[in-house]
């Protein structure tokens, strides 16, 4: 029984570490690994996430509504952002990095004088159950399955819409989509939107977990980074996926072997190690390899 | 007149490269536009789309002034547009790409597909593959297909002969001069393949330096020594 305790902790270790990741990079695998934009705002806009998540519960609405809400107003916010800002900086990755991050500086200073340093935090819910002597909080399991759920969606937004079609066209060739009678001035802000409504959602998922201050932004952005950033550009899903069993998985490793700080450093020292092998990201490895392989065995069979 | 250019200026920024161009195409004709690299053609097109902002004169479509509309507005009016290099996107599959022409001509219908398929069986076999892993001659039919799914009136050829091997040439211009015949389709078309440019043409405009500078029959062009002054060959 002994055992069985502890295979499962570590198995929910790595499935809470997994959905950690995951969560805090979804929205920004859109952003950065589809748009290509330095968005250094992200986690101020999981952070308006979970005040919006925040003032709902208190104001008396149920926790899953208040996240979605959370959801909704991130994305209008986002889209007021790309119309305004962001939409003149695409293709500029340094411009983009600066004033994302005059805009994040902007987005908390505001809230720290609106709502002063923090609000009233949310409770999380449904409780925890035990396995040996240990206990487990069931939350945690509820963002691993959400954070699944979002991949997932994404993933079919993006291979199954029109909207989803226009915005890899778009994204790839400009000019030619709008040549051919997309709007590419809306796919842009609705693109941008959809990822900062997936941060708003995890932002709204964490405020269940985490205190809430104007500062709570800052916990995310750079996973996030991390996870989008060795996922590369090759397929955003791919990418996402492989990345984080990747971190996770040598987090939680080391995390069990060591202890949880040399686990986090350890997360940090694989995504270093990763980057200096494979430069563009894992994702954009297995690519060029498919790539590789379908040159060669048309060689063969042409021979 | 289904397209009234007049007097057109653009270029990009302050160097100006198409210069005071006036043409027009009627409903049902072909219109070649010939002349040596680097003497407008391209920008020509690219303005005729709207991917250009033109800096002067005045484009008309079905009597409609789009001189300052968007591409995007032009193109569900009934443009369609066949870009140098193909523009085909390379990430998406074939099936993906045609189904980004629907909005060419505003009118979108599973029919539209089927005569894509007619025109080029190539394309209905590889729907599920993505497009960069077509061939050149391949992309190509898959980027005048793309048009092709939506309703266009006009269709814009820039250079559909690059790259691709002359058999898959004449069966373009085939395709071409049936879109004419049956569809009664417009097409202005850049080339420097002669050969397609006497298979299809009604009319060639020369262009040098940015200007219209002769206006011949493909018969006239087939003359040795006119082909020679205009495209230097």
């Amino acid at each position: 029984m002994e055992t069985f305790a502890e295979i499962f902790g570590i198995a929910y270790q790595l499935f809470d570490n997994i959905g950690f990741l995951v969560l805090s990079a979804s929205g920004l695998i859109i952003i950065f690994g589809m748009m290509g934009v330095i968005n250094m705002a992200h986690g101020e806009l999981m952070m308006i996430g979970a005040y919006i998540t925040a003032f709902s519960y208190h104001a008396g609405i149920p926790a899953p509504i208040a996240i979605i809400f959370a959801g909704i107003g991130a994305g209008l916010v986002g889209m007021v952002l790309e119309r305004l800002v962001i939409r003149h900086f695409y293709k500029q990755l340094l411009s983009s990095l600066v004033v994302t991050w005059g805009l994040s500086l902007m987005i908390s200073q505001t809230f720290l004088i609106v709502f002063g340093p923090s609000i009233l935090n949310v409770p999380t819910p449904f409780g925890s159950f035990p396995v040996g002597d240990q206990t487990f909080g069931i939350y945690r399991m509820v963002l691993f399955a959400v954070a699944v759920m979002m991949v997932a969606s994404v993933w079919a937004i993006f291979a199954f819409t029109k909207f989803g079609t226009r915005a890899r066209a778009t994204m790839e060739n400009p000019d030619m989509a709008n040549a051919l009678g997309v709007n590419t001035g809306n796919i842009y802000a609705l693109t941008f939107g959809l990822g900062c409504a997936l941060g708003g959602v995890a932002g709204g998922m964490f405020a269940l977990t985490a205190t809430i201050s104007p500062f709570f932004g800052i916990n995310y952005t750079p996973l996030a980074f991390i996870t989008v950033v060795v996922g590369g550009g090759g397929n955003a899903i791919t990418g996402l996926i492989s990345s984080v069993l990747s971190l996770a998985g040598i987090q939680t490793a080391v995390n069990n072997v060591v202890n949880v700080y040399v686990g986090y450093v350890a997360m940090f020292g694989a995504a270093l190690v990763i980057l200096l092998a494979l430069p563009r990201g894992i994702s954009d490895y297995l690519e060029q390899r498919k790539i590789r392989v379908r040159k060669a065995s048309s060689r063969e069979n042409s021979s | 007149m289904l397209l009234n250019v007049t007097n057109l200026l653009s270029g990009y920024g302050n160097v100006r490269i198409v210069n005071d161009v006036s043409f027009s195409a009627a409903p049902n004709e072909i219109v070649a536009i010939i002349g040596r690299n680097g003497v407008g053609k391209t920008t020509l097109m690219k303005s005729l789309v709207g991917l250009i902002s033109c800096a002067g004169g005045k484009i008309e479509f079905k009597s409609t002034d789009v001189t300052r509309m968007s591409a995007a507005k032009r193109a569900r009016l009934g443009i369609g547009y066949v870009p140098q290099g193909r523009g085909i996107f390379t990430r998406l599959s074939v099936g993906d790409n045609l189904r980004m022409g629907e909005k060419v001509g505003n009118s979108s219908s599973s029919k539209n597909f089927d005569r894509v398929f007619e025109f080029f069986p190539i394309l209905k076999e590889r729907q599920n593959q993505k497009a960069g892993s077509l061939s050149g001659g391949e992309q190509q039919q898959l980027s005048i297909g793309r048009i092709l799914v939506g309703s266009p009136e006009l269709i814009l050829l820039d250079e559909p002969s690059e790259g691709v091997q002359p058999n898959i040439v004449q069966e373009i211009g085939r395709i071409i001069r049936r879109l004419r015949d049956d569809e009664g389709l417009t097409v202005v078309i850049v080339e420097q393949n002669l050969d397609l440019i006497y298979a299809v043409a009604d009319r060639c405009i020369v262009m040098d330096k940015g200007t219209i500078v002769a206006e011949l029959t493909a018969n006239e062009l087939r003359e040795p020594d006119v082909a020679r002054r205009y495209l230097a060959i």
